[in-house]
């Protein structure tokens, strides 16, 4: 399957390859969206495209007035430094974009096995992706310049500039992209089959984890106690004296650019000469280096993962105190393929990882100022913030896709001699118990670090339980509302509408569960009530309030899945 | 054991299925044939109860699907054509989630799990996720599964499809023997020649409506020519005709 055409001939039939294949992309993008007939679709189109517009005007607004500060006031800074700086910065995001791209491609993507068994060199087919990457990169820096870029050939009355600045913008990610694509090729090679989604997610997982933590470590702004600006930090860029080097595509993207904001075209085309050259030259050899490392091995070389003797062993009987044999075989079966999928055990990992980079590294220079309030339910009220954090986030990651966690597969619970309401009953208890048990962890351990009293800590932690299970339990009937079978990605199986509805509910829950115990501690204060009887009974009311709610979205969803039919 | 009177599915104006009338005894090896998109799958998931009927009803064991549908679902092992199956678990505890979810009583489900893993040769594989079997195995665990709690009529949606010669023979004597125990099955299939040895009695549907049903010597009847092979007798009910085809190739080559 060697290519044995002569050399460039695989970059230039990849490029058409490339081109036919973004049209390929873009026609499914218009059926997907404007030529689907579903009403859904297409006014979520349109609602997008708003967006985008309005998200313009406001870039537009900004740079204009950029522009007119300018005007008025003489800065001078080192325009090719500064953008060379920019290009570098924006090479950080190529990187990342590419080598989610490229892992993707060459991992999950289906259509790599039928691309390659057309008749083209793998040279060409691996070429059209990157062609496919850059017109992507492409489009994206297009989609966030572009008013900019308009505006400033606008007001320097030189049409050029978005034209100029395209080019750059197209010719710039070539060489991130050629190399990224080599790497994942090498990479891949020690992924076992089927773990490619899990080794994306991880990369997800460590970039997510370590730009919080940088940012929580390094950002002066919260590195001072109480999120206040130290007055002797001001704030910087880091600067990176290479970034304008003449050696560097950063350094040569950043005098073409000044140049060309500049007027001096002779300037411009010459950097940007160079850079189609090296752009050229390097999408040429990196095709060629591309094939010739896929031929050399690819991932089937790492057969698929054997399970361990232990972990066998380790088997549930199947049974589960309390449930019924159907319920608890839902249960145990959704624990396992949450813990088991590493894209799933994120939504559990992630929201507790956060909470410990948010509160737990902030939490004791915020102790004393919790501490002063005394003892009595406002301290033990600002316990719970940790843990109605963490009940927003995995309600809302466990409950809305609790259903839609069936996938495909939902097949099997369908033809069974099960009600619809049984299914419910038993997705409501596997999100429930592992939410309300680390809501109740994270709401403990906060009350014993604040010390608030103990009968104000314990009404305090049974409240968080109690909203845990009544929110998760709506979340799951929002989730059957909104089901969606065809997704067995995470990411993608809670529908954006159900998303918005489960986020909206979930603040006007909060809202007034905190509105009833500010207006019980007022009460109290005005008729001379014992505190603890009016706490109680807007303890009584919210949970109760909550739980009707609840009550409505499993009515709603389980009307729905009654309805449901597997095509 | 299984009947249908004038079942009819539509999805908006494309009728699927239409007017459906079908009697199939207990015992029987039902074989159900038609060309691609006939409606095939649409009938089959009508009867157990994935798909509700736009008119017409079908009955399993005198059970109305549509009107008591978890009565009726207990007494049905349903294998589908490309069975999407949980990827991240074992073949041992998707077995072990489908016995619960038919209510097969702890003991009996594992005494039975054991007895169909091995009667599927996969009891070195049993612990394995189900990510990592190829379309046959679990065809194989779909269709163990679909006999775990002894259902009464047995559906299967291409059920050879993706098996090696050694598997599809095992499968046919299971379904044989099923039979034999004056249970139903009830299948569709496009290889012709396993219809032929394997079914007791048989049905032709072509763009959803039934075309022939009884058993093969019936269909020669129908037809008008004895000594036919059901292929000949299905090409010549579902009008795909050898001479078409033909001028369709010759139209290509020129």
């Amino acid at each position: 399957m060697a290519s044995k055409a002569r050399p460039g001939a695989g970059a230039l039939d990849g490029l058409a390859l490339g081109l036919l294949l973004w049209r390929v992309q873009l026609q499914m993008f218009i059926n997907q969206t404007i030529r689907s007939r579903n009403a859904g679709r297409i006014a979520g189109t349109i609602a997008g495209a708003v967006v985008i517009l309005l998200a313009w005007s406001w870039e537009g607004f900004v740079t204009w007035l950029g522009v007119e500060a300018s005007h008025r006031m003489q800065v001078h800074v080192d325009s090719v430094h500064l953008l060379s700086l920019a290009f570098l910065a924006y090479t950080g995001v190529l990187v990342f974009s590419s080598l989610v791209f490229s892992l993707n491609t060459l991992l999950l993507n289906p259509d790599l096995e039928l691309l390659l068994a057309a008749p083209r060199s793998v040279e060409s087919v691996l070429a059209s992706r990157m062609v496919v990457q850059v017109l992507r990169l492409f489009l994206l820096s297009l989609l966030f310049t572009a008013p900019a870029l308009v505006l400033l050939g606008v007001v320097n009355q030189t049409p050029l500039i978005p034209l100029a600045f395209a080019v750059l913008f197209l010719l710039y990610p070539v060489f991130v992209v050629v190399i990224i694509s080599l790497m994942s090729l090498l990479l891949v090679r020690i992924i076992p089959v089927g773990r490619g989604r899990e080794v994306l997610t991880l990369f997800g997982i460590a970039l997510a984890i370590g730009i919080n933590l940088a940012n929580f470590l390094l950002n002066p702004a919260l590195r001072d106690p109480g999120f206040a600006r130290h007055p002797g930090v001001a704030p910087s860029l880091p600067d990176v004296p290479a970034a304008s080097s003449a050696w560097l595509p950063s350094g040569w993207a950043g005098r073409s650019a000044a140049a060309i904001l500049s007027g001096d075209w002779v300037t411009a085309g010459q950097w940007l000469l160079l850079l189609l050259a090296a752009s050229a030259a390097i999408f040429a050899a990196g095709s060629v280096l591309n094939g010739r490392l896929y031929m050399a091995g690819w991932i089937q070389a790492v057969p698929p993962r054997r399970r361990h003797a232990a972990a066998r062993v380790r088997r549930s009987k199947g049974a589960l105190p309390l449930l019924s044999p159907v319920m608890a075989a839902v249960v145990i079966k959704d624990w396992r393929m949450r813990t088991r999928d590493l894209a799933q055990l994120v939504r559990f990992i992630m929201p507790v990882v956060f909470l410990f980079i948010i509160f737990g590294l902030r939490f004791p220079r915020e102790l004393g100022a919790v501490r002063s309030l005394g003892g009595g339910p406002p301290a033990a009220m600002i316990g719970l913030i940790p843990a109605w954090i963490l009940l927003f986030s995995l309600s809302i990651s466990l409950g809305l896709s609790a259903v839609s966690l069936e996938g495909k597969s939902i097949w099997v619970y369908v033809a069974s001699p099960n009600s619809t309401m049984r299914f419910l009953q038993a997705k409501c208890w596997s999100t429930a118990l592992p939410t309300a048990s680390l809501v109740a962890l994270a709401a403990l351990a906060a009350e014993i670090i604040i010390r608030p009293g103990w009968l104000w800590a314990v009404t305090a932690v049974v409240l968080a339980v109690a909203e845990a299970i009544a929110v998760t339990t709506l979340m799951v009937g929002i989730g059957a509302v909104f089901a969606r079978f065809d997704w067995t990605d995470a990411r993608r199986m809670m529908h954006p509408v159900g998303v918005f509805i489960g986020m909206g509910l979930f603040s006007i829950i909060s809202v007034a569960s905190a509105l009833l115990l500010v207006i019980s501690m007022a009460l109290a204060a005005v008729t001379r009530f014992p505190l603890f009887t009016t706490w109680l009974a807007a303890m009584t009311i919210a949970v109760g309030g909550a739980i009707a709610v609840a009550a409505l979205g499993i009515l709603f969803g389980n009307q729905h899945l009654r309805g449901l039919e597997v095509g | 054991m299984l009947s249908t009177r004038l079942l009819t599915k539509r999805y908006g104006s494309l009728t699927a299925v239409e007017d459906l009338d079908l009697e199939v005894r207990a015992g029987e090896l039902f074989g159900f044939l038609g060309p691609n998109g006939a409606g095939k799958t649409t009938t089959i998931k009508m009867l157990v109860g994935l798909l509700r009927p736009t008119s017409g009803n079908a009955k399993v064991a005198g059970i109305d699907i549509a009107a008591e549908p978890e009565k009726a679902k207990a007494l049905i092992g349903y294998v589908p054509d490309a069975a999407t199956l949980y990827d991240k678990l074992s073949a041992r505890e998707f077995l072990e989630f489908s016995g619960d979810l038919y209510h097969v009583e702890r003991k009996l489900r594992d005494r039975r799990i054991a007895a169909l893993l091995k009667l599927f040769d996969l009891q070195e594989r049993g612990d394995d996720f189900l990510s990592g079997y190829s379309r046959g195995m679990r065809q194989k665990v779909s269709l163990a599964a679909a006999l775990l709690h002894d259902p009464q009529v047995l559906f299967l949606d291409e059920p050879t499809v993706g098996l090696d010669p050694q598997s599809a023979r095992q499968m046919k004597d299971i379904l044989q023997d099923f039979c034999r125990e004056g249970k139903t099955v009830f299948f569709s299939t496009h290889i012709l020649e396993i219809a032929e040895r394997m079914c007791t009695r048989l049905a032709i549907i072509n763009h959803g409506r039934l075309v022939a049903m009884g058993s093969l010597q019936d269909l020669r009847h129908m037809v008008g020519q004895d000594g036919q092979s059901l292929e000949q007798i299905f090409l010549e009910l579902t009008g795909s005709r050898e001479d078409d085809v033909s001028a369709v190739l010759r139209g290509l080559e020129s």
